[in-house]
């Protein structure tokens, strides 16, 4: 069974987006571990001269190096993604590198009808930036519309069409970690590229 | 033409603050640029609102009073960096200041691409409608390798690079003019100031007839009004109702405030209205102003307010002859606004300025002698044969002015003299 970190893309207290997430957990239980990850408590990133990321992005580095795969699920704020999840992900790409090569499925949930869709494109360009280097689940997109009506009191999804699509996106994911296990040829390659990225400034 | 510089980096060091920096020096012939921190603003969240937090009404109410904003970007993982992506959250939250404000992106980043990914992220994210702003379009200013590009006293070393710069920042001084005149409210006209005050703003106290001798009293009763040894905190220090009113009683200047509902609330009561320069009683505070003008003096005032709300002018001199050779009594109104520029209304300030005049000579050893040249007796003040006039433009507590021509409102600063030529 694979193993998945789910990182809610929000600080949030009452977020729609870990709703989903949560849900995801309770229902592919018997498919796939899932370990949901809080992004909140994390520091401004700012760039700090003595390249230490702080002991809360190191854990969450480490539980994504361990893991099969990632899934994020983004708000939208502004059409793209929250400043939260960027700061997380500006963390996670100083002098670490958890998401090299690592597959990644994007969830997206917001109040209004298009679900994040121009949050998810951001999400997966900076995915996709040569620090970070991901590999996205390509040409697939779950956008949950009206999210603060999408769930009912045992926090179960409640449009079954919607659901039917997560469902076959899981399951397209759990072959996509599959298949990317193989391409892994330039894996060592790309790390150390990564790692050879020196941003700090002198 | 004032501009906020906004550089999205919390870093201790920053090339893009230190780009910021350069333009406001090297340029400050072309824009009062004003380089804003945003170390203090705290990381967005939705569930917690800090939207009040000194950080970030600071820099609001900034960008509310600026014509236009540069922001420079630097480039994290091909897009902006979190810390000026939550700023612009917390500016498109609860509160917008910057809708209909136009921004020219800049950005400097270590490589090839000199935020050029950063650049094109934060174009869609200043547009989109919780922000509302309005991006110029075309110009691109990339700073690559931005390691290299700076001598030591923090200059731009390449001249070319310099020159684009300027010719950018002249495209968006013009780009700033344009979209603030389409922003531009439609102005109603000095026909729409309201002397009756029917309106209200924030501090109108409601319930009490305006016209009432003791509104003071009895809005002070309603608004629990602070007296006497009660402390009031000010910018910048702390008196009490006490020191204020030995302060303000003090000053040898008759001062009114007469709010931007065109109310006359407050003036410093030192004086007998048969002592005073403009004459007012103490039964007149709290009147609208329409109570303490003559009727034909009304379009002349409703002018004079109407150039100060809409800041055509900020300040509206009017000389006021007729008390004789020895005074030269001078009417200043001020246009009053608070930290985001809105207006507050009129601080008038009356005094004689001849004694003023006269220490000046006697102390410099200078005399007065007519200019030849001068196509105005209004020096002098000494114009006998013109009709003694009181004009008084706000206070008017002068039942025998004259009526006034209407002053001309687009050449603010020659109204003064206006009054001369009835
Ligand atoms: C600052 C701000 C900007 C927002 N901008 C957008 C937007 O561009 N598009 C959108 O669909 N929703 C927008 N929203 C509403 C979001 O849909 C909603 O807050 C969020 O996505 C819900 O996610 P959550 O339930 O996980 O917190 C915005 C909300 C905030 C607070
Ligand atoms: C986490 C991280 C990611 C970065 N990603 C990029 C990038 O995608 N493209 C780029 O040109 N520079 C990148 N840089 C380097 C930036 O050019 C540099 O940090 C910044 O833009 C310089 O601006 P500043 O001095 O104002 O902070 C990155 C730096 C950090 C710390």
């Amino acid at each position: 069974m694979h193993k998945f970190v789910a990182i809610v893309g929000t600080n949030s207290d009452n977020s729609t987006n870990r709703k989903l997430l949560q849900f995801m957990q309770k229902h592919f239980a018997d498919q796939a571990t899932i370990e949901l990850v809080e992004i909140k408590g994390l520091p401004m990133f700012n760039k700090p001269e003595d390249k230490q990321i702080p002991a809360q992005a190191q854990a969450m580095a480490k539980q994504i190096d361990q893991a099969d795969g990632v899934i994020i699920s983004t708000p939208e704020y502004d059409h793209s993604a929250p400043a939260a999840l960027m700061n997380a992900l500006e963390w996670l790409s100083y002098y670490v590198n958890p998401f090299a090569d690592k597959p990644v499925m994007i969830t997206g949930a917001s109040y209004g009808s298009l679900g994040t869709s121009r949050a998810q494109e951001h999400l997966r360009q900076i995915l996709d930036s040569p620090e970070l280097r991901a590999r996205i689940m390509p040409s697939s997109e779950f956008f949950l519309g009206h999210s603060l009506q999408a769930f009912d009191d045992d926090g179960n999804l409640v449009d079954q069409t919607k659901l039917a699509k997560l469902e076959g996106l899981f399951a397209d994911f759990q072959t996509f970690v599959d298949i990317t296990k193989q391409l892994n040829h330039a894996n060592a390659a790309n790390k150390q590229e990564i790692h050879d990225i020196d941003w700090a400034n002198r | 033409m004032k501009l906020v510089g906004i550089a999205g980096s919390v870093a201790d060091k920053s090339y893009n603050r230190l780009l910021l920096k350069y333009i406001a020096r090297e340029f400050k012939d072309v824009v009062d640029l004003d380089v804003l921190d945003i170390n203090d603003v705290p990381l967005f969240n939705q569930s917690d609102d800090q939207t009040d937090s000194p950080a970030v009404q600071a820099i609001s109410n900034k960008i509310l009073a600026a014509d236009g904003v540069i922001i420079a970007t630097p480039e994290h993982n091909h897009t902006i960096t979190a810390s000026l992506k939550s700023l612009i959250e917390w500016l498109s939250f609860n509160i917008h200041p910057m809708s209909g404000k136009p921004v020219m992106i800049v950005g400097a980043s270590y490589y090839d691409q000199g935020s050029s990914r950063a650049q094109l992220n934060l174009r869609q994210i200043l547009e989109s409608p919780g922000v509302d702003a309005i991006v110029m379009p075309g110009n691109e200013f990339l700073l690559a390798n931005v390691k290299t590009v700076f001598d030591e006293n923090d200059n731009l070393k390449d001249d070319r690079t310099v020159s684009f710069l300027k010719e950018t920042l002249g495209k968006f001084t013009k780009f700033v003019k344009v979209i603030n005149k389409m922003n531009e409210k439609e102005d109603p006209g000095w026909q729409s100031e309201d002397l009756e005050s029917h309106g209200k703003v924030e501090t109108t106290v409601e319930g009490v007839d305006m016209h009432a001798a003791d509104w003071v009293e009895k809005a002070a009763e309603k608004t629990n009004a602070a007296e006497g040894d009660d402390y009031v905190k000010l910018d910048r220090g702390l008196l009490t109702v006490n020191q204020l009113n030995y302060f303000l009683n003090s000053m040898p200047i008759e001062l009114t405030y007469a709010d931007a509902n065109n109310q006359f609330i407050y003036y410093n009561h030192f004086l007998e209205a048969k002592d005073m320069l403009a004459a007012r009683t103490p039964g007149q505070a709290g009147n609208p102003m329409a109570d303490c003008h003559p009727k034909r003096a009304i379009p002349h005032v409703q002018q004079v307010i109407h150039m100060l709300r809409t800041g055509q002018t900020d300040m509206f001199r009017l000389p006021v002859p007729g008390m004789g050779p020895d005074k030269y009594v001078m009417h200043y109104y001020k246009a009053m606004h608070d930290a985001k520029g809105e207006y507050k209304g009129i601080n008038e300030l009356v005094l004689d300025i001849m004694p003023i005049v006269q220490y000046y000579l006697k102390h410099t050893g200078q005399m007065l002698v007519k200019d030849p040249d001068a196509d105005t007796d209004a020096v002098s003040g000494a114009s006998t044969n013109t009709k003694p006039e009181k004009t008084d433009a706000v206070s008017g507590a002068s039942a025998d002015t004259e009526p006034e021509k209407p002053a001309e409102p687009e050449k603010p600063d020659e109204v003064s003299g206006a009054s001369a030529n009835s």
